[in-house]
This record gives structure tokens, C-alpha cells and sequence, in this order.
């Protein structure tokens, strides 16, 4: 350990450390330490020139540790990786020193103090970097192919976008039929074009294609192998299952309507019917005279938000918090669709708030000059729908009348259903992709990393990972669609290093350590004394929920050794401080 | 007790001229900007609010479209190019329609084969009348009282005004009875006789729209009323001495009174016709069948007015006789379809409302201290 060379390089980061942290009494405090063989400051470390006098300094002072004092690493771990890497050292060496987020933001009211913990936390840095082994990422060789699961408007879209960058595509639908929920749709909105003509476009287009091949009624019953080179048991209807070799897999799986419970807003009786039985209703009406199972429908009125933004209710087990965004604007398009085909007939729209959000807001401004009349109830008094004998009656406190009751009469109810996760357990124990509260697939970051989820190679699209529109949905699939190439047409992965190590020597076979991984990564083999435990590097992400539990003090994450973490801790905690820094 | 949403009102409403209704959102910008709408009269939108969702009984007990006076500042500001201020005067048509329980308003409004129909009919009843029972005719010089002498004239005057009074005023009941019925302040009925000279001033003056931002149009209503009034007087109450054979010298106040309300009602028709032709003015851009017919009824009665006048004091007997007929062809049927059904009724309505507004603010001030 005496003989590393290590440089440490603390950052002002323009004033967003030293103006809470002296820069300069870190760099004293920590000079002495044991292996800094130079140490400086910078202004901005990120900034080009820096990183060249880093290289430099690496080069010319034969350096074999590196330690960066600055933001945090989500931001630049990576960049001094980089820098070290550039320089002919192992990436690996790098240590990262988070003193912005973790230090100088956060003690602006104290700022000896926060140099003082400055000092620490670039000591425990120095003191890691003493022990940094080199270490080399693992390369898979991927397989040029996807599976796509799910052949709805977004699986089918992504389908055709991988088979024309030459990517090899196996398309599973559940049903008999492609197309899922946009197949049964004439007008669309916003543009009033046939959802039945683009499905019918597209499936056209999949099964011309030679690069897809679609199987219906088929279903994924089982997952092995890695990001890069999976291996995917599909059964088709009663045949026996089969497997094919996939480097990644997109999931479209849908969603399903909200399903109205008998009673709710007067479901079930005659005239009160959901917005996906509205749609179908409204697009089969031909001109003129709107009749529904005989009757003619004259005046009609739309409740909103029929399960979406629920509120916490004792008889509900699991309430709907989220808007589905989409009904509004499918709403005011059924509700332009019925003024167009009957000028006459009278709508009443009781909303919670119109979330028509941007282009579709001229769905709103169309209906409203189409002579629908909006009324604005509270979440907390919900309109009541009844019979009365002759149609329907509609009961509603209008915020917009003063909190006026009023009495509507009605022929048609429309209650404008959201979208709900999929009920899917057999799919979603094959997958264990991570489920958010609301039932839908999680992405690893909302903004940055949408389509990701943290199973590398898996990817969501569509109204799995929650409510979208139609082009959204096809939105989301293409974006998918660019991740797999990312992902597939270099020919390989390379993957962290930074994964579980087992000391099988000292590994006694218990598997405790199994049950602590959350992505399957760990399971036993034979070896001459019995069974150890052994890490799939592949799937590891280095979470570290095994070292723990292992009675045996068996096991290691590289990168963060239980040799690594104890050397920190003794340096960040050592007394006292240097000079001038000890106040 | 719950209000029953009557589609069929807001079909009514867009008939009378609200045709840009189911446009307002309810950001309620022409409340904040009227001048008028303060506190205890809360107008457009709410008007606007009721007549969309077809609230009968809200609009037949709300004062508030009789209290704004079309300035258009709210038409002006909506966001939504909803047309406030058309929807307000559609409710007056509409109040209009409903205060008369003959149903002929609804007829005149809604119907323009019954509204032509109705002053072609009487017009040419005026004239067969004339035809039938006219006086004998002298053609040496002007004996228009030998043509239609004015006691008779003014007795079927009586009669035709005791006939308008009672439409009218049954029509100002109901309208009070309906706007009393849902009146929460608390009024002491001394009140009603205390204040009851704001009724006449009101009347008189419109004084309310003053505080219209825009009080050019006041003036000139007021202008045409004081013509209106002037010509009103002279013919109800003094047509002996007004409807004369004799030429008396220029400055005669039968002259100049006459001359004077015949400038008032040219002028300012004559204003108003233009304006609605150029729909310069925010009050000018919409115009129902029913405002062209009340301008060019009132300015086509003070043209032949003045007509007959000028035949007459320079010798022309036939000349003065036919314009006669025709002036009370056109005056006759003017006064009794607009004045009971048509767009004169607001005469009344109006400063009443006013009135019981004033007696209200009163009487919640009293309350207060």
C-alpha cells in the first residue's frame, strides 16, 4: 500500500463547494495523508483543460490512484473514469469524493464545520484508493434478435422499427388476433383517422415482413440467461412449449379498462354504459338519429374520472390515485363523433377538472362549439345516477352553478372509464419486472431512462408502464425500439465489474445469500466439499444484499470490499485533524 | 330542492340570439369586468351559466339581465369569443318571451312569418280603416283635422294606450311576482313607498348605465327617450293642440317641441341604424331580427312624422293626407307589438327592476346599521 502513487484533485466547483468549503484547508488537511503523491485544486475539474492536467499529472508522476473531490458520481463518476482510463490507468482505481450534494450544499450554515467534513470524506476517499484493485468490465456477446411481447398498436410498431434495422424479431400476442385495443376502433382521435385501418396496416406490413415472426395465442412461460442472451420459453396454444435465443425483449403488454363494479354510477342499468362501450356503440351509429339497444338517445351525460384519482376509501382495497389521461380527450373525441352524427342530441359533460392537455385541448374547444355543456363536480360528491322510470336521471352539485344541485334527464350515461394495469401474475412472475403502487411496470427513470427497466435487456413500452395515448404508446415503442439497437448491434455488452465476489472456501452451502438477491443473480453449485454459492456476474448489479447475510463473511462486492469500506471508515474517523484544520 | 336542466331553454336562448353559449368555460372575466355587476347583482355569468343549463326558474327570478345596460366590456374581454353581452340580451328576449303569457312574444321572436306578419297585418288594417271611415277630403288646402279629426283620433289613442297598459302591466306583475319570489334580503314594505320616486328617475334618467365605462350611449338614449317622451305627451295628452290645421310661426312651441323630438328620434335611430350596418361598437354587432324592426319602425314613424309636417305647412293637401295613413300604419302596429311583446317593453322593465334593485340596496343598508 506504501507505494501507491495516489493524485487528489478537490474541485470549487465554480462556488458550489468553496463557497461553504475552504478548498484550500481541505487540500492542506489532506496533503500528508499516506500515498498522496499530489494533490491540487481546480475550479472546475470537469472542465477539459483539467481533465488534460489530470492525464498529465497521471503520466508524468506515475500515478496509480486517482481521487476526485467534487459532485456527486451520478454526475461525473464516469467522466474521471474516463480521464484515469485515458491516462493508461484502470478505470477501476478511480475513487469518487461526493463533497457538493453530500457536503457544502447541505452545510451552507456552518462552514468550518463543513470543511472539516470535507476533510473526511476526501481522507476515507485517499484511503479506498489505497486499496483499489484493477479490475476489467465483462463483454457478452449479444444476440441480434428481440422478442416483443404483446401485438397491440406499440408492439407492433416496434416490431416492424427492429426487423428494418435488420434486428430479428419474435412477436407474442395472447389473443388469436393482433392488434389489441386501437383494432377495434374507427375514429381515432385527434385526427378522426381509423384505429381499424392503422392496425390493419401495420399487421399487413408484420406478417410481410421476414425478419418478424409472429405467434398468436402465445405466451412467455419462462426466462433464462442475461441482458444480451436470453433464452425465452414460449408455449403457443396446446403445442409443446419452445424456446428461442433473444438479446433482449420488449414488453407491450397493455392495459385493461377500469373495471366498473355493478351499481357504481348506476352500472347495469339500461343506458348506462363505459367509454370502451360507448366507442364501440358510437362507431358503429350511422348519420342521423342515434339509437342505442332500440332507444333513441337524445340527451346524454358523461361522468369522468370513473376510477381514476381515487381517493383513499375504506371499502376500497387498492385506490386508483392517478389520472389516466387519456379519457378526457377520448371523451370530448366520442362526444365530437355523436354531435357530428346528430347535431341535436344534447351532452352534458360532469368533469372533475378537463385534462385535454396539449394538442388535444382543441378536442376540448371543438366539443364546447359543438353544444357539449360542462359541469364541475367535487371529488368528494360524486354525481348520482338513477332511474326514473323513463330514462335516466342525473343528480350533481355543479361548482360552477354555485354548488347548485341540479337534475338531469338523461337517455345515456357514458361514465368515462381509465386505464388499469393488466392482471397478468403468470407473465409478471416470469419477467419480476418491478411494479409501481399503481400496478403498472416501473422504468428506471421517468425522464432520463423511460423505457428501461432495471433488468438490463428488458425493455416496456406502451400502456404497461402506465396510461398513454395511442402515440404515446407508439412513442414509448420506438424509443424501446432505439434501446435494443443500442443495445444489440455492437455485438456485445460490457457489464460492471463491480458485482459479488464468493470466497467459496469459506462458503458453507447454506444459500441465504439466494433468498437475499432480488435479481435471481446467485445460485449453487457442486463443487469437491458439497455445494457453494455461485454469482451469475451477468445478472449481479453489484447491490450488495448478499454480503450481509452471509454468516460466513463469505462473500464480497468489488469496487466496495469489506477491506475498502473499514479502511474509509478508520481514515474518515481518525484524530485528529491536520493542522489548522483541528478547530 | 334540486334544479331540473332544461335542454330545450338553451335551444330557446341560441333562437334569441345566444349563439355562442356552450363556448364560455366560466373563467368569469366578464363579471370582474362589468362596471355594473357588483356584490348583490352578480351578471354575466351567472345569466350565462343559467341559460346554458336551461334553468328556467333561476332566469325568470333573476333581475340581473335588466340591470346591464350592453357596453360589451365583457364581450370585449371573453377569452373565449363567447359573446357575453349577446347571451344577457338573449335573456332579455327571453324574459321577454316569458313575462307575456299570450305567447305572442315567444311568437314574435322566434317567428319572423308571425313578427312582419303581425305589422304588415295591422298596417294594412290601418290603412283599410282609413279607406272605410276617413273624413271628407279638401283638396283646395290642408283640413287634415277634416281628414282625421284629432277627437277622434285621440279617442281611439286612449283606447289603444288603456289596451297597452294592461298588457304591459300584467306582464311587469308577473315579472316582479317571479323576482320577488326569490328575493333573500329581508325588505320592509314601507320601503317600496318611501322610494317609490326612484321608479320615475329611473325611468327618466337610466341612471345606472352612466356608470357604464362608455357613457356615450347613454346620452344618446337618453336623447331619444326625451324625444320619445315629448312626442308621447303631445299625442296622448294634447293632439288638439298638436295635430293642427292652422300654421303657426316657427318659434311656436308646438314647433319647436315637434321639431325638437323629431331631431331626437332621427338622430339618434338614424345613429343607431348605422352603428348596427358598421358593427363598430360592441352593442352593434349582433342584431336579432327584432332590433332592425324596432329602429327602422321608430325612424320610419318620425320620418313620416316629420313629413306630413312639411306637406302641410307648405300646401300640400293629398301629399299630407296619404303620409298620415301611412304614418299611422307604421305607428300603430309599432306601438302594439313592441310596446306589450316586442323590444319597447323594456321601457318598463327596466326602471322597475332598477327600482326594486334601489329598494333593496336600501333596505340592506338598514339592515346593516
Amino acid at each position: 500500500m506504501s507505494e501507491r502513487r495516489i493524485g487528489v484533485y478537490i474541485c470549487h466547483c465554480g462556488g458550489n463547494i468553496s463557497d461553504y468549503v475552504d478548498v484550500k484547508q481541505v487540500l492542506e488537511g489532506i496533503r500528508k495523508e499516506p500515498c498522496v503523491a499530489i494533490a491540487r485544486t481546480a475550479v472546475f475539474t470537469c472542465s477539459d483543460a483539467t481533465q488534460q492536467d489530470i492525464i498529465k499529472d497521471i503520466k508524468e508522476q506515475n500515478l496509480d490512484g486517482l481521487v476526485v473531490a467534487s459532485c456527486s458520481p451520478k454526475l461525473h463518476l464516469h467522466t474521471f473514469r474516463s480521464v484515469a482510463e485515458r491516462a493508461g490507468m484502470n478505470p477501476y482505481k478511480y475513487v469518487h469524493v461526493n463533497i457538493r450534494e453530500q457536503c457544502s450544499w447541505v452545510h451552507r450554515d456552518d462552514k468550518p464545520s463543513a470543511s472539516r467534513k470535507a476533510i473526511r470524506l476526501v481522507r476515507g476517499g485517499i484511503a479506498k484508493a489505497g486499496l483499489m484493485d484493477p479490475l476489467q468490465s465483462f463483454r457478452i456477446e449479444t444476440i441480434p434478435k428481440v422478442l416483443v411481447i404483446g401485438a397491440g398498436i406499440a408492439g407492433l410498431r416496434a416490431s416492424l422499427a427492429l426487423a428494418d434495422l435488420g434486428i430479428g424479431v419474435y412477436l407474442i400476442e395472447k389473443k388469436q388476433e393482433p392488434g389489441g385495443w386501437v383494432a377495434d376502433m374507427k375514429s381515432t382521435f385527434p385526427n378522426h383517422r381509423s384505429g381499424a385501418g392503422l392496425i390493419k396496416g401495420l399487421v399487413e406490413r408484420v406478417h410481410a415482413h421476414e425478419g418478424i415472426t409472429f405467434f398468436s395465442g402465445a405466451e412467455l412461460v419462462e426466462k433464462s440467461g442475461s441482458v444480451g442472451a436470453f433464452k425465452a420459453l414460449i408455449r403457443s396454444g396446446d403445442e409443446e412449449p419452445f424456446s428461442v435465443d433473444v438479446g433482449a425483449m420488449i414488453v407491450a403488454t397493455g392495459f385493461d379498462t377500469y373495471a366498473v363494479k355493478e351499481g357504481e354510477y348506476g352500472y347495469g342499468m339500461e343506458g348506462v354504459v363505459t367509454l370502451p362501450e360507448f366507442k364501440a356503440w358510437i362507431d358503429t351509429q350511422p348519420a342521423g338519429e342515434l339509437v342505442y339497444n332500440g332507444r333513441p338517445i337524445k340527451t346524454m351525460a358523461y361522468v369522468y374520472c370513473v376510477g381514476s384519482r381515487q381517493a383513499a376509501q375504506p371499502d376500497l382495497e387498492k385506490p386508483n390515485k392517478y389520472c389516466s389521461r387519456f379519457c378526457c380527450s377520448a371523451a370530448m373525441h366520442g362526444a365530437i363523433c355523436a354531435s357530428t352524427l346528430q347535431p341535436r342530441v344534447r351532452q352534458y359533460h360532469l368533469f372533475r377538472d378537463v385534462r385535454t392537455y396539449g394538442k388535444y385541448e382543441t378536442l376540448y374547444e371543438d366539443a364546447s362549439r359543438l353544444g357539449s355543456v360542462f359541469l364541475k363536480f367535487d371529488g368528494s360528491a360524486p354525481p348520482v345516477v338513477e332511474s326514473n322510470g323513463n330514462g335516466l336521471t342525473v343528480t350533481v352539485k355543479d361548482m360552477l352553478s354555485a354548488g347548485e344541485e341540479l337534475e338531469i334527464d338523461v337517455d345515456m350515461v357514458v361514465l368515462v372509464t381509465g386505464m388499469v394495469a393488466r392482471e397478468n401474475k403468470a407473465l409478471n412472475d416470469v419477467l419480476k419486472l418491478p411494479i409501481g403502487q399503481d400496478g403498472f411496470f416501473n422504468e428506471i427513470h421517468p425522464k432520463l431512462r423511460p423505457v428501461e427497466t432495471v433488468i438490463d435487456g428488458v425493455f416496456i413500452a406502451g400502456t404497461s408502464q402506465g396510461p398513454k395515448t395511442s402515440s404515446e404508446s407508439v412513442a414509448a415503442a420506438l424509443s424501446a425500439v432505439s434501446k435494443c439497437a443500442a443495445l444489440l448491434m455492437k455485438g456485445y455488452v460490457e457489464l460492471e465489474p463491480l458485482v459479488a465476489q464468493v470466497n467459496s472456501d469459506r462458503c458453507t452451502g447454506c444459500a441465504v445469500c439466494i433468498e437475499s438477491c432480488p435479481y435471481s443473480a446467485i445460485n449453487m453449485i457442486a463443487c469437491d466439499t458439497g455445494e457453494v454459492a455461485y454469482v451469475n456476474t451477468s445478472l449481479c448489479k453489484g447491490g450488495g444484499a448478499c454480503v450481509p447475510v452471509c454468516p460466513e463473511n463469505a462473500i464480497d462486492v468489488l469496487g466496495y470490499t469489506d477491506d475498502q469500506i473499514e479502511s474509509m471508515i478508520d481514515a474518515m474517523a481518525a484524530e485528529p485533524l491536520a493542522e489548522g484544520a483541528a478547530t | 330542492m334540486a334544479s331540473k336542466v332544461d335542454p330545450g331553454i338553451a335551444e330557446k336562448a341560441r333562437v334569441l340570439g345566444a349563439g355562442n353559449l356552450t363556448s364560455c368555460f366560466h373563467c368569469g372575466n366578464c363579471t370582474v369586468v362589468c362596471p355594473l355587476s357588483d356584490g348583490d347583482v352578480s351578471f354575466p355569468r351567472r345569466i350565462i351559466r343559467n341559460l346554458q343549463l336551461g334553468l328556467k326558474d333561476k332566469l325568470m327570478e333573476s333581475p340581473e339581465p335588466w340591470l346591464c345596460y350592453y357596453c360589451g366590456e365583457c364581450s370585449e374581454t371573453c377569452p373565449r369569443g363567447a359573446e357575453p353581452a349577446e347571451s344577457v340580451m338573449a335573456a332579455r328576449r327571453y324574459l321577454t318571451t316569458q313575462y307575456d303569457v299570450t305567447g305572442l312574444a315567444y311568437k314574435m321572436y322566434t317567428s319572423k312569418a308571425w313578427e312582419f306578419g303581425a305589422i304588415f297585418g295591422l298596417g294594412f288594417l290601418v290603412v283599410l280603416l282609413f279607406a272605410l271611415f276617413h273624413g271628407p277630403i279638401v283638396t283646395e288646402r290642408v283640413e287634415l283635422n277634416t281628414f282625421a279629426p284629432a277627437h277622434v283620433i285621440e279617442l281611439i289613442d286612449w283606447g289603444m294606450g288603456a289596451l297597452l297598459s294592461v298588457f304591459l302591466l300584467s306582464n311587469v306583475f308577473r315579472m316582479v311576482r317571479r323576482v320577488l319570489s326569490a328575493e333573500t334580503t329581508k325588505i320592509p314594505r314601507r320601503l317600496y313607498f318611501t322610494e317609490l320616486l326612484a321608479l320615475p328617475l329611473h325611468f327618466a334618467t337610466q341612471k345606472r348605465w352612466k356608470d357604464c365605462e362608455d357613457s356615450r350611449m347613454w346620452k344618446k338614449h337618453m336623447l331619444l327617450v326625451s324625444g320619445y317622451v315629448t312626442m308621447f305627451v303631445m299625442i296622448f295628452g294634447f293632439l288638439k293642440w298638436f295635430q293642427t290645421d292652422e300654421v303657426h310661426p316657427f318659434w311656436h312651441p308646438q314647433r319647436l317641441l315637434g321639431y325638437f323630438a323629431t331631431f331626437a328620434l332621427l338622430y339618434v335611430t338614424g345613429d343607431m341604424i348605422v352603428g348596427r350596418i358598421k358593427k363598430k361598437r360592441q352593442m352593434h354587432k349582433f342584431s336579432h331580427s327584432t332590433d332592425w324592426l324596432f329602429l327602422i319602425l321608430l325612424f320610419l314613424t318620425a320620418l313620416t312624422g316629420i313629413l306630413i309636417h312639411i306637406f302641410r305647412v307648405n300646401g300640400f293637401p293629398i301629399s299630407t293626407y296619404t303620409t298620415y295613413v301611412i304614418h299611422m300604419a307604421i305607428l300603430v302596429p309599432m306601438l302594439l307589438i313592441e310596446v306589450p311583446f316586442g323590444k319597447w317593453s323594456h321601457l318598463a322593465y327596466r326602471p322597475v327592476i332598477a327600482y326594486l334593485n334601489h329598494v333593496k340596496k336600501k333596505a340592506a343598508g338598514s339592515n346593516i346599521s
